[in-house]
Formats: C-alpha cells, structure tokens, sequence
C-alpha cells in the first residue's frame, strides 16, 4: 500500500535542499563573523554588517523556515501543500538572491548584481505566497494558524518590497528620506512581521504537540496576532507619515502580543505529558527566553532615553543580534532536531515499517554533537554581545569562533541526517512487544 | 458483513502485534499511546481496527497506518486487515495508558 495517499507530507526534494542551504549559509555567516570583528564599533549601516544581517536572515532563517514549512504547512493546516513545483522554483529565486545580495553587500557593489538579488528574492517571496495562500485556502478549517501564517507571508513580501525599493534607490535615488530611515521599516516589518508571526503560528501548533499538551483555548492567541499586528501597523504609518515620539507606545503593544504567546505557552505546558524535554526542546526553550533580550532591547532603542552615541549604537547592534543570532538561530538549532530526522526518517522507512525493526528518528542524529552545538552557541553568544556592548575585538572574535564551532557542529547533524542509509533491517520476530 | 466479539486470547494476539510499532516522535507503541480505538473480526475474516493519531495533520498518519497493516497482514496472514483512520472521538493524553505514562516519565 502506498502511503502518498494517506500522508500530506511534500516529497523529500522540496524540503531537503532547504536544509542543506541553510546549514551552509550558517557555515558561511560563521566565517564571515570571523572576518568581520573591526564592524562592530560604529553605526550599522556597514557593508559587512549588512552582509551578515542578509545572510542570517535570509540564507539561515528564511531558507530553513521555507524547507520546514513546507513539511510543517500540511500538519498546522491538515491539507497538502499546494505546489511543490512553486516551492523548488522559489527556493531557485531564493539562493540565487541570497548568494548576488551576500556578494553585493560584502563589496559594496551596488549596481546590477544587487538589483537582480532584490529582483529575484521579491520572485521568491511572490511565489511562496501564492503557495501558502493556496495551501491555506484548500485547508478544511481556518485557525488562528492560519491567519498567523498567511499574515507572516504577507509581511515578507511587503519585507522584500521595500528593500527592492531601496537596493534601486541606491543607484537611482527617487526616496525623499535617507536610508536608514527605510531600513529600520525594512528590518522592523521583517523581525516582527515575517519572523515573529510566522514563529508563533507554528510554534503554537508544534511546541503543546512536542510537550503532549492538549490546550485548545485561543483567545490569547487572537489577542497576540491582533497586537502584534497593529503595534506593527501603527508603527509603519508612524515612521511614515508622522514621526511622532510614540514608538514605545507601539513597541509595547508588540510586546503585550508576544507575552500572551508566552503565556500561551506556559498554559499549554501546564497540562503537557512529557517532563523530560530532549535537546532539541531544551534548546527551544533556550530560545524562548533569549526573545526577552530584544523585547527590552526594543524599549530602549524606541524610547528617547539620552544615552551617549557610542552605546546607543552598540545597543542597536546588540538589538540586531540578539533577533538574528539569538532567538531565531537558537530556535533553528533546537527545532531542526525535532523536524529534520523525522522527515528523513519518513523517506527513508516508509516502506519498510511494520515489517522490519528500524531505528527512530533519535537514532539518526549524534546526541553528544548536538549537545556541545548547544554549548558552543550559548557561549559563542555571550562572548558576541559582550565584546559589542565593550567594543572588544578580541572578545567579539571569541564569539565568532563560537559560531563558527556551533555551525560546523549542527552542519555536520544535519549532513549526517540527509545522507542516512537504509542497511541491515531485521525482520520482526514475535515475542513480547516492548515499546522502545 | 458483521462484526464479531474477538476471542479474549485473539484480540490479546491483535492489540500485542499492534505493540510493535512505536510512534517514532513519542517513542511508545501506539496501543499504550491510546491510538487504537477498535478491532474487529467480521464472519468474512476482515480484521478491522480503528487507529487515530494525535494530531489530525500528523506527517506521519500514512506511515503508522502502513505499519499497523503490514504488521497485522505478516502476523495474520489468512485474514484481510483494514485499517480506518478515525477522528472521533479527538485523541487526547488522557487516553494514553498507565503503561504508556510509566513509559513517558522514564523517558528521554
């Protein structure tokens, strides 16, 4: 009997690859943290900086959070994906956009090659988004998943318009304000917009359903999408068209959406089964508490406070990394171990179960690799923004190195997963059935 | 085509068999895991069980419900089996066995 009947799941080659980018994007992103520890005393508005920023956001993040929602779509939305084709051509838009953005910004070169990167990640993002909608209209029920998810999409597109409006404005200057201006909407739509929607709408699924926790109470979940988003809308028309000192005011109704997730959160864990979290939950939960950085980091970069230039600056710095290199890489690292081997897993036993003994998912990975991946990032990060925040180059370069050891540990996870082979299976024989 | 009341010794047989496949994100077997409803045997031989899973878009419905049949066909090879995936009543953690939370604490 075929299983492709009965499962949602896409084939292995729509999300596979994304994986396999993604871990080496982190690679790269490591390596050029190495080479990048004279950046981090001024402004961000630095060409390596800017490299860094785009690689961690979209060859890491975006990259991996593409591959995994298209195997985590079907599961959240109970239907199937609505083109695998769209999503291999996406991904296509996507590393070509990354790799010419990456190369762009690393020279400064910011002609043709980086108006064709913008181009093709606006494709990507247009495509992904005819995906999701079309997944999410065939999906027999629209939860607040679903208006997570489509939202998170939404704000992508509209993440990747601006910054093709000002990849273009550099060459051609049409923008009546300066860069920066525009780059504080380009980031703050992305983080919130893209990443943290999309997060909390997959992450309230996945988290209570990795816990066995049963907890179907979504009111402050509605409250959460309803806050994030107009703190989120009142900030872009702000910035705009007013410019008023009312920032804070919108950061906190961001952060109050947030806290309800968490505290969503913390109710569903309340009734879970399972005590004992592997590393992979472990380090989400790592994750979790690292997003409480940013929430006040953003108090303090949106509220006139009076500080001195310098530590303003490295505050914005600590603010960028503590999104990029804190929550949502500490979330990768923990939640590719609780997706990754099972849908390799599922290709790769599929035909076999029930008839022979396989190994589990846990099997297919090194648990001891995976736990000094934890160690080294926790440190790689505090090394990071301790030498930011002290403006120590020695200090930021043990951070890189952290890094770097950390992205060397997870691709080697990873890799060893993608290329696991079937060898050796032992037919059931009856006895007394134990459970694993 | 009838259902009839299994042979305590048979279902015993059927619900042991079933024990060897283990949901492989729990990591239990899925009759403490609470995820088999029902099993039947009609006069015509049609071995039948009702399996949910713990979540209705799990990516791995189609692999369990494979298992379980392939399983059942190897261990019961004169019978026809049939396995119907069920959503109601909604599996929750209260449905799995003492078994299965002694396994669960000891986990991991």
């Amino acid at each position: 009997m075929s299983t492709a009947t009965t499962s949602n799941s896409p084939g292995k080659w729509v999300v596979l690859p994304h994986y396999a980018f993604a871990a080496l994007a982190f690679v790269a992103l490591s390596v050029l943290l190495l080479f990048s520890t004279d950046a981090f005393n001024g402004h961000y508005f630095h060409p390596k900086l800017l490299t860094l920023t785009h690689v961690a956001a979209l060859g890491w993040a975006t990259m991996l959070v593409f591959g995994a929602l298209y195997q985590l779509l079907p599961v959240v939305l109970e239907c199937k994906l609505y083109s695998e084709k769209l999503a291999t051509i996406a991904f296509g838009f996507l590393g070509l956009g990354t790799i010419l953005l990456a190369w762009s910004f690393w020279n400064f070169e910011l002609g043709w090659p980086m108006h064709v990167a913008a181009c093709s990640l606006v494709i990507s993002f247009i495509l992904f988004n005819i995906n999701v909608v079309q997944t999410a209209r065939k999906a027999p029920k629209w939860t607040i998943e679903s208006d997570f998810i489509v939202t998170s999409a939404i704000w992508l597109l509209v993440t990747g318009l601006v910054g093709l409006l000002m990849a273009i404005n550099f060459t051609m200057p049409f923008l009546p304000v300066d860069h920066t201006h525009y780059l504080k909407l380009h980031a703050h739509i992305g983080m919130a917009g893209w990443f943290l929607l999309l997060i909390i709408g997959v992450g309230s699924k996945l988290i209570p359903m990795f816990l066995l926790a049963h907890h179907d109470e979504t009111k402050k979940l509605n409250w959460s999408y309803n806050l994030i988003n107009a703190g989120l809308v009142l900030f872009i028309a702000d910035h705009l068209l007013f410019q008023t000192s009312l920032l804070p005011v919108y950061a906190v109704v961001v952060i109050a959406g947030v806290v309800l997730f968490l505290l969503f959160l913390r109710d569903a864990a309340k009734t879970r089964q399972r005590q004992d979290l592997d590393l992979g939950m472990k380090q989400t939960f790592v994750a979790l508490a690292l997003l409480l950085l940013p929430l006040i980091l953003v108090l303090v970069v949106s509220s006139k406070l009076g500080l001195p230039q310098s530590l303003l600056s490295s505050i914005y710095l600590v603010y960028g990394i503590s999104v990029f290199l804190g929550f949502i890489s500490a979330l990768i690292l923990g939640q590719t171990f609780k997706t990754l081997p099972f849908i390799v897993w599922m290709h790769a036993y599929e035909d076999y179960v029930g008839r022979f003994k396989t190994p589990m998912p846990k099997d297919m990975y090194s648990h001891t690799l995976l736990r000094w991946q934890n160690i080294s990032y926790l440190l790689g990060f505090i090394l990071l923004i301790a030498g930011v925040l002290l403006r120590n180059e020695l200090i930021i370069l043990g951070g890189a190195i952290g890094f770097t050891i950390t992205s060397l540990l997870y691709t080697a996870n990873v890799f060893r997963m993608m290329m696991h082979k079937v060898h050796d299976l032992k037919p059931f024989t009856y006895g007394s059935a134990k459970s694993a | 085509m009838e259902a009839q009341n299994l042979p305590d010794d048979f279902g015993l047989e059927v619900y042991e068999t079933l024990k060897y496949i283990i949901d492989p994100e729990v990591g239990i077997n899925i009759v403490d895991l609470g995820l088999i409803y029902e099993v039947s045997l009609t006069d015509e031989g049609v071995l039948a069980v009702d399996l949910t899973l713990t979540t209705p878009g799990c990516p791995m419905s189609g692999t369990i419900r494979t298992a379980a049949e392939q399983i059942l066909l190897k261990r019961f090879p004169t019978l026809d089996v049939k396995i119907n995936l069920v959503w109601s009543p909604p599996w929750t953690t209260d449905m799995i066995s003492e078994e299965g939370m002694r396994q669960l604490d000891g986990k991991m």
